[in-house]
């Protein structure tokens, strides 16, 4: 278990698919928060239920990369193959998965961690650039941190079932971009009550906010990790019994 | 060392190994033998534990692949499908592969000298040829220094130069125990190297032949087209 970790955790560090999400995660984050920083009113900026439309967004960018990492950590093996020579040296297929899992979601946790400070950083300079008082305190930018850590990491195994489950690199890719970008918004804009129980509101609620929700709308943040927990088990169990019943072509 | 049973795959409507019995001795080189689309793949990939039976069994030191203890320390297999990563370097998918099996990642750079891509092991294995692709592909199978080598189509790609090499390398590994099934659908490559043949045809046995009652080598080739007929498709 230790010796496949180990094989997964060295996979990541040897192609630059790696470099290029972290890269593009930098890349989307530094344009979605100064997009929103530089070009709502001062008036609705100044208000503490619409700030979430800047920092909010660490949530989500650390989330999408996070699952991303997951998903395309299973997906490259079954695109190039490479999943025959991964399981001819170690053919316990659930040990394997659940090892790229756990690589995944250490990898996920500094994606997590440099998506929220990124978006707290930039988020604040934009805001006293523009003389604007922010309305987060100092617990609350801790929890969008921590909790946006702890979330990329539960996002990262919920992608590493997925991929298991689909195999299909392109439909993971996009399937977790339509979920997390607009479909949760959609969810948590027009039906907050159920929309709240969705997996990203839920990583909204463990790190305290996401883009078009303030904490007053979302679980409590708990509750959040649990149902977002939950959410990464019953994926990753799916992408094992996938894995281990399939014929690998 | 390897023992087919009845083995049985079906795809949907199509039977791609049909009641499939053989086995292996230790210390032998076993071709098998088929045109395209025979199930030679099929057999060697249920063999491996990739794939599952329909019915019967496959075998290898008397278990199923999936429940060897360190199945690369016995078992070496080189598909045909060439399976790297284009981005990773030809000695990081050997390292990865050998940190998985707790194998010294100084046997990495043995088995580079020895197939020839020590010079080339830092590019993307995404920049080699055929050639070198086979070349790393059987580097990974040797990586545990396994007793039973399979290898699928081994020869395809390699220049006339890398297939004597290859016909050398395998004679050696079984005169010093090993046991070898090599699939090839190219009869010429194969007739020099084995001590036995396999004829399938439509995931059928129809055919073991033991090379030395053969009057020469040469009569495999008209044996194995009045076995496998001209009437594929």
């Amino acid at each position: 278990m230790i010796a496949q970790l180990r094989s997964e955790l060295f996979k990541q560090r040897t192609t630059r698919a790696a470099g290029v999400l972290l890269a593009s995660m930098a890349g989307v984050t530094v344009l979605v928060v100064c997009l929103h920083v530089f070009t709502l009113k001062t008036a609705d900026l100044s208000q503490a239920a619409n700030q979430p439309k800047v920092f909010g967004w660490g949530t989500t960018i650390g989330a999408l990369f996070a699952a991303l990492t997951g998903a395309i950590g299973i997906t490259a093996e079954f695109r190039h193959g490479t999943i025959r020579p991964t399981l001819l040296t170690n053919p316990d297929r659930t040990r394997v998965l659940i090892a790229k899992a756990a690589a995944a979601a250490t990898a996920a946790i500094v994606i997590g961690l440099l998506a929220a400070a990124l978006v707290a950083a930039i988020g604040s300079i934009g805001l006293a650039l523009r003389g604007i008082p922010i309305t987060l305190k100092a617990g609350d930018f801790t929890q969008m941190i921590a909790g946006g850590a702890a979330g990329a990491a539960l996002w990262a195994i919920l992608g590493t079932g997925l991929g298991a489950i689909l195999r299909g690199q392109v439909g993971a890719v996009i399937g977790l971009c339509v979920w997390l970008l607009l479909i949760e918004n959609i969810l948590i804009g027009n039906v907050p009550s159920a929309g709240k129980y969705a997996p990203g509101a839920s990583d909204g609620a463990l790190a305290g906010l996401m883009p078009n929700a303030g904490i007053a709308s979302l679980l409590a943040p708990a509750a959040g990790a649990l149902l977002l927990a939950g959410y990464a088990a019953v994926t990753a169990g799916l992408g094992l019994v996938a894995i281990e019943r399939r014929d690998i072509d | 060392m390897v023992a087919v049973r009845d083995l049985t795959k079906r795809f949907g409507p199509v039977l791609a190994v049909d009641a499939l019995s053989f086995t292996l001795d230790a210390g032998s080189i076993a071709g098998f033998l088929g045109p395209n689309g025979a199930g030679k793949t099929t057999t060697l990939r249920l063999l491996l534990g990739l794939a599952r039976p329909t019915s019967g069994e496959a075998l290898v030191f008397g278990r199923r692949y999936r429940e060897l203890p360190n199945p690369t320390r016995r078992v070496g297999a080189l598909l045909e499908s060439g399976d790297f990563d284009p981005g990773r370097s030809g000695r990081n998918h050997l390292r990865a592969l050998a940190i998985a099996s707790g194998i010294d990642t100084q046997r990495v750079d043995e088995l580079l000298d020895l197939v020839e891509l020590d010079r080339a092991a830092h590019r993307p294995a995404g920049d080699y040829s055929l050639g070198m692709r086979q070349r790393l592909g059987l580097a990974a199978a040797l990586l545990g220094e396994p007793e039973l080598l399979i290898l699928d189509e081994p020869a395809n790609g390699l220049d006339a130069a890398g297939v004597h090499w290859l016909r050398g390398f395998l004679r050696q590994f079984a005169a010093t125990g090993g046991s070898v099934l090599v699939s090839s659908h190219l009869l010429a490559e194969v007739a020099q190297s084995v001590d036995r043949a396999l004829i399938i045809k439509r995931g059928r046995l129809v055919a073991t032949v033991a090379m030395d009652q053969l009057p020469d080598r040469g009569s495999l080739e008209q044996l194995y087209l009045e076995l496998t007929g001209m009437d594929e498709s």
